[in-house]
């Protein structure tokens, strides 16, 4: 007798990735359409094809680029998140100090970006160094506040147990308030992380020798806008593989906070 | 190890009442103590001046005729919570061997965490994480990890009174069995009347704030304890009657004894 196989049904998260793709697939389909119907000139909007096209076709330019500019990022991000908890440890360690340091560290955040960059520029010249300094400035501030409060905010019955066991300031700090923390860090990574893209882009817009920042500098200035797109669509990408391989790792590390 | 409390006060600051003054108290080695009292009488201030938490205002804690100060407090007296305040990125095996570490002194140490965990019924299950065993299950971690602090005074704050009915019978049963096996001196705050009639030696009911020795309740039943003997009855109501006294009330019905 033959045997009927049974349709597995869909699980959550596969129709939760399709119902995904169906939307970028959609939206991109309606862009492609939208251009080719309506005649828009590829300097006003070029179809999502010719983007795709131009990608291609400078390939290795635009990997040197970004090499470039992720480099940046992602070197501004360690600093800014390492000086983040070392300045939170620091507040946790001397309580007299916040009020100054978060005054402090306000003031730095409040400050257009845009502001500080020329001026880097000018003092640092065009290579890495002022776009590394821009970057691990945005992104500090997220990792300071975030990880202040996993430091700070301790269930009071661990804290007894440990003051009980007679642990001192860095046992404690090494065995309970850093793991605590941990949640905390990957909460201001996943704010901080397009924040790295974002400083490292506006850093290179004021001067640049490299970098997908220059390159849509340069694509702007010629009204290029397939190149403009290109770069865009990379880091919209790089964006979101970015978040993912921070969720991925979360899940990893914290994997006592997201499953209590 | 014998603990001797003298003219303890304390008093919280910025605040006009103080919580314990003038207590008194010797508690001879091996001795199991329930501590009872209404809510904020100062029971759990006891136990947190003596685990070294509150430091006292005024009077003197003594272990063994000695002040026991710094890192030596934790091999002299271990502590327990109502809550079991595991670490959750740890496993129970983890979590026991945390505390080992704390308690090494160069000396070897009483038991492993396995030994330990398996003690308290848990030695299937020394690689769960927290957030994987029920409460009482926690609470038995929390237990396997006094356990292995070698400590000879144990001070438990309620630690079971977040428990469903059965599971605080069983844990009490263990921690009962671990202390006939090493009679420990042990401090226990709680609010269950059988309980401490069942469990403890000696019975100390603490008078609301600031609080003082209302009564002071020998418990000379034989063990096990079977609370159909006649005169586990009637220690259950003399304690009813030593708390209603200590609150400035003349006594109870049956009616509230039983309820």
């Amino acid at each position: 007798m033959p045997t009927v196989k049974k349709a597995r049904p869909m699980t959550g998260s596969t129709r939760s990735k399709l119902i995904t793709w169906g939307l970028i697939v959609g939206a991109l389909s309606a862009w492609e359409v939208g251009v080719r119907v309506g005649n828009v000139p590829p300097y006003l909007l070029p179809a999502p094809s010719l983007i795709l096209r131009t990608l291609i076709q400078n390939l290795s330019t635009y990997l040197q680029a970004s090499l470039i500019t992720f480099g940046e990022a992602l070197l501004g991000l360690l600093i800014g998140t390492c000086v983040g908890v070392l300045i939170a440890i620091l507040v946790t360690f001397w309580p007299g100090l916040e009020h100054g340091v978060m005054s402090l560290a306000i003031l730095v955040k409040s400050t257009p970006l845009v502001a500080i960059a020329p001026l880097l520029t000018i003092w640092l010249g065009f290579g890495w160094q002022p776009k590394v300094i821009i970057t691990a400035l945005v992104t500090f501030f997220p990792v300071l506040v975030n990880v202040l409060v996993g430091l700070q905010t301790i269930t009071p019955s661990l804290l007894d147990l440990f003051h009980a066991w007679q642990a001192n300031r860095w046992e404690l700090l090494w065995h309970l308030r850093l793991p605590h923390s941990l949640p905390y860090v990957f909460a201001a990574l996943k704010v901080s992380t397009p924040l790295a893209l974002i400083g490292a882009i506006v850093a290179e817009w004021t001067g640049a020798s490299g970098g997908l920042g220059r390159l849509m500098w340069l694509a702007y200035t010629n009204l290029n806008l397939p190149h403009l797109f290109a770069a865009i669509f990379i880091l919209a990408t790089a964006g979101m593989l970015l978040y993912q391989v921070t969720t991925q790792a979360e899940k990893r590390l914290v994997f006592w906070y997201t499953s209590s | 190890m014998d603990v001797h409390l003298k003219d303890l006060t304390f008093l919280y600051p910025n605040h006009d009442q103080p919580v314990l003054q003038g207590l008194t108290l010797d508690i001879p080695s091996g001795q199991f103590v329930a501590i009872i009292g209404q809510s904020g009488c100062g029971k759990s201030t006891l136990l947190r001046l003596l685990a070294g938490l509150l430091h006292p205002t005024q009077g003197q804690i003594t272990f063994n005729g000695a002040v026991s100060n710094g890192r030596s407090r934790i091999h002299t007296v271990a502590w327990m919570a109502q809550s079991p305040a595991l670490l959750p990125w740890l496993t129970a095996y983890q979590n026991v061997a945390l505390a080992l570490r704390f308690a090494r002194n160069g000396t070897p140490p009483l038991m492993s965490p396995e030994e330990a965990l398996s003690r308290v019924g848990l030695g299937d299950y020394i690689h769960e994480y927290p957030q994987h065993l029920s409460g009482g299950m926690q609470q038995r971690v929390a237990l396997a990890r006094l356990l292995v602090q070698g400590a000879s005074i144990w001070l438990m704050d309620e630690p079971f009174s977040a428990l469903d009915e059965l599971t605080r019978e069983n844990l009490s049963n263990t921690l009962l069995d671990l202390w006939q096996w090493l009679k420990p001196t042990i401090l226990w705050v709680t609010h269950h009347i059988y309980e401490v009639v069942r469990l403890a030696d000696r019975i100390l009911v603490l008078s609301p704030r600031p609080a003082q020795i209302a009564a002071d309740i020998g418990v000379e039943l034989p063990r096990p304890r079977d609370e159909n003997h006649p005169r586990f009855a009637t220690y259950v109501t003399q304690l009813r009657k030593s708390l209603f006294h200590a609150n400035g009330q003349e006594s109870a019905s049956n009616d509230w004894f039983n309820t």
